[in-house]
């Protein structure tokens, strides 16, 4: 690809809000709102699990939220020397992604057998055990107490600590290059094998299109999605508790996709920063969120069932509209409207 | 000459409906063969046994003299056995251009890599440029697959099947729902695929102009039995068939 194909005027204004974003938040926002922040964008990369696995397959998991937690656990299992041995946290980082890509492949193989609806709530299930396990298995998880004083990320000489700002410029950096991944999966045969599984699962089999075998790559990708930000979440939080990975915080990651727009990258970010944002904004509602969220999916699926992402699309409609109505009055003898 | 599709012996039934029943015939290449019968006669439900949709419950399919019979679908599909639905099937929400890549995905086999990195693949090769041709698309490629009419859909649905440089068609109903124009470039696809590129091509239809106009052979089937077999005009002149299906007895 050449940088005259890079340049077109969608890309350019994308890039200049992606810099704005990360010039200005800093300036802007301290102490625990940027751990807020940080923390969305956290989710934003685990929701883009949800949105391969949803948006392009069809397919409704819940089981990023327990992958989160396998990430996390990991790190503090390797970071904190209690399985007697200590490796350093960069490279943990390193390898959680790929452990846990292998894990969810061959969970995957198992889960991806039930189809629909069944496979959906064999996904609830594995939640509701890794949860039981999380919170009860004391020699991995620390059982209830959790584990604490993990150490933060150390790249080189290079210690992230306490430094929110260094935090966010770092998840930044993941989010950019997880949204990279998952539009070249969009545009991939992985991502077309997906939609015609979404489509039609018996017109995708007659296209040569292995679908068992594509929802399993699907999954173990959201896996080590999820994996990975729940590796960071951790080295950021420096704790690790089980009620974190709970089935109501399963559905954060679903409902962050729903409203952003599943298939939008940009809009899950907006979504993931939305859906962390706001209970803080209205602290004193905090009893009513879950009503407000789920109200919000409702009418969501009924007005705009593209998410946030998709008034992108009905505006570019109306416009469109208007454009070939005014060039039809210019032009009576005009037969082809190529708008 | 070698058949390239033959069936022995299928049998099929669901529940206590048989949809088909002790079925043999075979597809040679480079024809079109015609599969004919009534409403529920078990066409379909053929169409799905050759393609993995259905396994049989006895008898064996061959492709090319190798059993497929448990052969998966999608593994079908790579072998060279492509195929159309009576109503066609898209990725409802994808552009023209990615539902044609899904068909050239299948003759590349690259993997699920391909497109990642560099370019998208380009269905706006000669191959797709001369089909186009034959089918008079005048669309851009860019435009939502459910921006075109159900005529233009079906032809596509022929055009991507070809793009998986397939062995075998299976063409369901190619002209259900096409006006006249769009029923004369369908049959000039399908008589390219099978007279300049070899594929042997099953046609199932009820439009008797086509069949009788394209086929070489004609198998008939009725409540899942074979019950006449022949060039059109034998087939026309067969008192089983007539009774089943061409005309029936005009006294009642």
């Amino acid at each position: 690809m050449t940088l005259k194909n890079l340049a077109t005027p969608k890309n350019i204004i994308g890039i200049i809000a992606i810099i704005a974003f990360v010039v200005i938040v800093p300036q802007v926002v301290q102490g625990f709102a940027m751990t807020i922040i940080n923390v969305a964008l956290l989710f934003a990369i685990i929701s883009y699990g949800v949105s391969i696995m949803l948006g392009m397959g069809g397919q409704l998991s819940f089981a990023a939220v327990t992958f989160m937690g396998f990430g996390a656990y990991f790190i503090a299992n390797m970071s904190t020397g209690r399985l007697g041995f200590v490796i350093p946290t960069f490279l943990a980082l390193l390898l959680t992604p790929i452990v846990f890509a292998g894990v969810a492949f061959l969970i995957g193989l198992v889960l991806l057998k039930l189809k629909g609806t069944y496979f959906t709530f064999s996904t609830i299930a594995l939640v509701q055990v890794a949860f039981t396990y999380f919170n009860n298995f004391q020699p991995l998880f620390g059982g209830p107490d959790g584990i604490s004083g993990i150490p933060t990320l150390t790249i080189g000489s290079y210690s992230f600590g306490n430094d929110l700002t260094a935090w966010f410029y770092l998840i930044c950096v993941f989010v950019i290059i997880g949204g990279i991944i998952v539009e070249r999966i969009r545009r991939s045969q992985l991502g077309r094998s997906l939609a015609s599984i979404r489509d039609n699962e018996t017109a995708a089999l007659t296209l040569g299109v292995n679908t068992y075998l594509t929802k399993v790559i699907a999954f173990s990708i959201a896996g080590a999605f999820a994996a990975f930000a729940g590796a960071l979440w951790v080295m950021h939080g420096r704790f690790v508790g089980a009620e974190m990975f709970n089935f109501l915080n399963a559905t954060q990651f679903i409902i962050m996709a729903m409203i952003g727009g599943v298939n939008s990258t940009v809009g899950i970010v907006i979504g993931a920063l939305l859906v962390r944002g706001l209970p803080e904004f209205f602290r004193g509602f905090q009893g009513y969120m879950n009503l407000f969220w789920g109200v919000s999916i409702i009418l969501l699926m009924v007005f705009m069932p593209t998410g946030l992402a998709g008034i992108k699309d009905v505006i570019v409609d109306k416009f469109r509209q208007f454009r070939v109505k005014s060039r039809k009055g210019d032009d009576d003898d005009a037969t082809n409207t190529k708008a | 000459m070698q058949p390239i599709l033959r069936l022995e012996g299928v049998n099929k039934s669901f529940g206590g409906v048989t949809a088909a029943k002790d079925v043999s015939f075979s597809v040679p290449p480079g024809e079109v063969q015609g599969l004919i019968g009534p409403n529920g006669a078990g066409k379909s439900t053929l169409m799905n046994i050759i393609s993995g949709i259905y396994t049989p419950d006895s008898g064996k399919v061959f492709l090319e003299e190798k059993d497929i019979t448990k052969v998966a679908a999608y593994t079908r599909a790579r072998m060279g056995i492509g195929r159309t639905f009576q109503t066609p099937r898209f990725m409802q929400r994808s552009s023209i251009r990615d539902n044609l890549l899904l068909g050239t995905d299948l003759a590349d086999q690259i993997g699920y890599l391909k497109g990642f990195f560099g370019k998208k693949g380009k269905p706006f090769d000669e191959e797709l440029e001369e089909l186009m041709e034959v089918a008079k698309f005048t669309f851009r490629w860019t435009d939502k697959i459910d921006s075109l009419p159900f005529g233009q859909r079906k032809l596509l649905e022929i055009v991507r099947s070809m793009l998986g440089h397939p062995k075998v068609m299976l063409v369901d109903e190619p002209a259900a729902g096409l006006n006249h124009k769009e029923i004369e470039h369908a049959m000039d696809l399908l008589n390219m695929a099978a007279k300049q590129r070899g594929i042997g091509v099953l046609l199932i239809e009820h439009s008797m102009d086509m069949i009788m106009d394209m086929c070489s052979n004609i198998v008939v089937i009725n409540f899942g039995e074979v019950i006449g077999q022949g060039s059109p005009e034998e087939v026309s002149s067969n008192k089983a068939v007539i009774d089943a299906y061409l005309g029936g007895d005009l006294d009642d």
